[in-house]
């Protein structure tokens, strides 16, 4: 059993990534959408702190982005909660394909 | 009492009628003005004392007044004028040896007198570069004898004319008037009567005649000579919706520019040469500029016959007669007034007036002219059954009268029959109106007759007229025409070959004498031809039998000397008259113009001429009476007859006729042409062009549209399927967007890929 290098982490932040994205083409609520931008970021979260870790170069900029992330992230959740909460109020719904008003 | 300028009484004279032209202008003005706001106030009050919709007769009596004045006026003027300058003693001996001394000595014996008489004010001042020339024009008046004569005439007949009319015109008080005459779709016309009109226009006659009386210069004279003009015009147009009325006024004033043409022609070159417009300059400066060839024989023949030509325009002579039986359509007071007694004699008095100006040559034009004026105007009056028209024709051919015998020398002779036609002709106008007052409105013979024992006034005083112009002794028709053919025979002794100066007015005294009866005959006497027209005629108001009356005493005794009974003696055209002291004798001396032999002959002539006056009169009367008197012959046998004659006196000689065929259509062809040009030709070529502009503009639009449009339409539409094709990208559906960021990172992925192996495997 050899050691966890850093292609299983960036393995499994592509998987994550992979599972984000999925997540965030197919789910139909909003909130399901919301949690597939989370995955996304983790997946890529993991990236930057598996960096960190084993390449010294980065050993600093890893962390502080990956806390960026966070930051950005909770940020992003709210507003993007807020969103959907207006959109529920307008529509009764949170399933966005409704909400395809500016389409073109 | 004593008056410094009394020649000033006959300025006011002249300038009274004015001010009550002025006076109507101006209250009509104000009436007009005052129309709109007719319901209240004080303006309401106004209009109604300006007469308010009814006309007034206070416009009568203002242009009355005014006229009477004037008349008050030349009498005064006349009494000082006779202290100034009083008749030189009757003497018995023939003057075979010309014309005495007496009368123009006494106008010339002091500059003084002269002065009195006299006067003018600068009025415009042209060409002041050229000082060596007088080029001032001046408005003033020079009284002589002649002067005074005719401002007596004037405005004694015209008072009387006005006097009638308050009665003749009283029809145009109403405030609307039917006239007959006119036909319109709503049956006959409705119009405002035109009493205070007619008086207005009257008044501003009255004023430019008087003027052109007073005028002593040719300036002036034109001046008036236009205002009278337009006066005419505006009176036989006076019913102008009558289309033949409108016509008449046309004609008239159309005529009259022909011959104003001449007038301008003649003032023009006398202006030229002499450098003045003033009578006495003028005579005074002719005999030099003749002598030293500064003024060519042939520009004095041409500016005499100019001038002429104005007169003959006026006066109605050959060929220019057309107008004066055409301006009959005017109010009978008109016709008295205008175009028989004042107006149409203008022309007469201004030859006499510029009678020095006139070459030799321009002397017998103005004699052949009147010769055949006057025949040819008898002869058609002869056929003539509108009572008016007789009377026109027979103005016409006593007009005829008066030039031939100017032209023949008669100076005095002319002018005496001008006063003398004026009285009797006024008084047979008057006449015919009252009679056509009488018959409501019927101015055909053929309807009248027997009309005597219904209007005796208006009879006895025609008959009176009638033997006046036809000159029956003691009347005053008698002096003036015996002297015309006196003057006549007295001409053609002398002059052989102008056998027909003598002979026309001699067969056509007989025709007068034939015509006027035949016009009395038909009216007066016999059985009436119409019933209905006869059973209510009835004589006509005091306001038109005075004037007759008064017009008929005068007639008779106007000319009267003493003795009564010789023609030489008549106080106002015999020997040593009143006319004679104006004669320009010492300027025809001057101008060696003096005949001594015809003047001796003339004197020789006048008991023949008398006699075969009477029996050329003699054999007038006996026919018209054997024809519609006695009715021993018919006058329907004596047409048929005489078929031929009759139809083209009828047609007036064919006058008519052939100035349409020779001027009128010519020139309506002419001007259809010009219109044909325009329409065709010219509007034509601006159709073209316009179609050509707009064919060039249509062109420019297709291009503009095709082309420039359509490269910048083609831009647009590009960008617009572009972004049509692009929009189907924006689904709406956050499903796809994120497929299309999965794919586009995919796509980036590889692209990076590739370009980074291609730079690593570079050089």
């Amino acid at each position: 059993m050899s050691e966890v290098s850093l292609d299983h982490y960036l393995v499994l932040g592509a998987v994550l990534f992979v599972c984000g994205a999925l997540c965030m083409a197919m789910k139909r609520n909003a909130i399901g959408v919301l949690m597939g931008v989370e995955l996304v970021l983790n997946g890529a979260n993991i990236n930057f702190v598996a960096f960190a870790r084993y390449n010294p170069v980065f050993r600093l900029e890893g962390q502080v982005f990956a806390l960026f992330v966070i930051v950005m992230a909770a940020a992003e959740a709210a507003i993007a909660l807020a969103i959907v909460l207006n959109f529920y109020n307008n529509h009764m719904t949170v399933d966005v394909d409704t909400a395809e008003e500016l389409k073109g | 009492m004593h008056l410094e300028n009394p020649g000033l009484l006959y300025v006011a004279a002249t300038l009274a009628p004015l001010a009550s032209f002025l006076l109507l202008l101006l209250a009509g003005g104000l009436r007009l003005a005052l129309r709109k706001n007719r319901e209240a106030g004080a303006g309401a009050a106004l209009y109604q004392m300006l007469g308010g919709d009814r006309p007034h007769r206070a416009a009568a009596f203002i242009a009355t007044g005014a006229i009477a004045l004037s008349f008050v006026l030349s009498l005064v003027g006349f009494v000082y004028f006779l202290q100034d300058h009083p008749l030189p003693a009757h003497t018995e001996t023939p003057h075979a040896a010309g014309h005495p001394e007496g009368g123009p000595a006494a106008e010339a014996s002091s500059g003084s007198t002269a002065d009195r008489w006299a006067g003018s004010v600068r009025w415009a001042e042209i060409g002041r570069f050229n000082s060596s020339k007088s080029t001032v024009l001046a408005l003033g008046y020079r009284i002589d004898s002649l002067s005074t004569v005719m401002f007596l005439m004037v405005t004694f007949v015209a008072t009387f004319i006005h006097i009638f009319s308050i009665g003749y015109m009283s029809e145009e008080l109403a405030p609307v008037v039917e006239d007959h005459q006119v036909h319109t779709e709503e049956g006959h016309l409705h119009r405002r009567g035109r009493f205070g009109r007619f008086f207005l226009y009257l008044s501003l006659f009255c004023f430019s005649m008087l003027n052109l009386i007073l005028a002593d210069n040719l300036f002036q004279v034109f001046l008036s000579w236009e205002l009278v003009g337009i006066c005419s015009y505006l009176l036989i147009g006076f019913y102008y919706e009558r289309r033949s009325a409108s016509n008449a006024a046309n004609k008239a004033f159309i005529t009259n520019r022909v011959g104003d043409a001449g007038f301008i022609i003649g003032l023009l070159i006398l202006w030229t040469y002499l450098g003045t417009f003033n009578f006495q300059e003028l005579f005074h400066k002719l005999p030099q500029a003749l002598q030293d060839g500064s003024l060519p024989k042939w520009a004095l023949i041409v500016a005499g016959l100019g001038i002429f030509l104005g007169c003959v325009g006026k006066s109605a002579q050959f060929p220019l007669h057309v107008w004066l039986p055409d301006a009959m359509e005017g109010p009978t007071p008109v016709s008295a007034l205008i175009h028989a007694a004042t107006m149409v004699a203008a022309g007469v008095y201004l030859v006499g007036r510029v009678y020095p100006l006139f070459t030799e040559e321009a002397r017998l034009a103005i004699a052949y002219t009147g010769g055949i004026t006057l025949f040819l105007a008898a002869t058609v009056a002869l056929v003539m059954t509108d009572i008016k028209k007789v009377l026109a024709y027979s103005t016409v051919s006593q007009l005829g009268y008066m030039m031939l015998a100017l032209g023949i020398g008669g100076w005095v002779a002319g002018l005496f029959h001008l006063i003398t036609h004026a009285f009797f002709k006024a008084l047979l106008f008057l006449g015919s109106g009252s009679v056509i007052y009488g018959c409501h409105h019927e101015q055909e013979m053929t309807r009248m007759g027997g009309l005597y024992p219904k209007m005796k006034i208006t009879a006895i005083t025609m008959l009176v007229g009638v033997l006046t112009i036809m000159g029956f002794p003691l009347f005053s028709g008698w002096y003036s025409k015996d002297m015309i053919l006196a003057q006549a025979l007295g001409y053609f002794l002398v002059h052989r070959q102008h056998f027909l100066l003598f002979a026309l007015p001699l067969f056509t005294a007989g025709l007068t004498a034939f015509y006027m009866f035949r016009m009395w005959f038909m009216t007066f006497t016999g059985p009436p031809r119409d019933e209905h027209v006869h059973e209510h005629a009835h004589e006509s108001p005091r306001w038109m039998t005075v004037p007759l009356i008064v017009l008929a005493v005068f007639s008779v005794c106007v000319s009267w000397g003493s003795p009564v009974w010789s023609a030489e003696s008549s106080y106002l055209g015999g020997h040593h008259g009143l006319l004679e002291m104006s004669e320009p004798a010492d300027e025809l001396k001057n101008l060696k113009m003096m005949d001594e032999a015809l003047n001796s002959a003339v004197h020789d002539s006048h008991t023949l001429a008398e006699v075969l006056a009477y029996v050329a009169g003699g054999l007038g009367v006996l026919f018209a009476a054997l024809f519609y008197y006695w009715r021993v012959l018919n006058p329907a046998d004596a047409k048929l007859q005489f078929a031929g004659v009759h139809r083209f006196l009828w047609h007036k000689w064919y006058f008519d006729e052939l100035y349409s065929a020779v001027l009128v259509r010519p020139s309506l062809q002419a001007a259809h042409w010009c219109r044909n040009f325009d329409t065709y030709i010219i509007d034509g070529f601006i159709n073209r062009a316009a179609w050509a502009t707009t064919m060039l503009s249509r062109w420019d639009g297709i291009f503009d549209l095709a082309i420039v449009d359509g490269l910048v339409n083609l831009t647009g539409r590009i960008i617009f399927a572009c972004g049509a094709w692009l929009r189907r990208f924006q689904t709406g559906y956050i499903r796809s967007y994120v497929l299309f960021l999965v794919l586009a990172a995919i796509g980036i992925f590889f692209a990076l890929t590739y370009f980074l192996n291609l730079a690593a495997a570079g050089p």
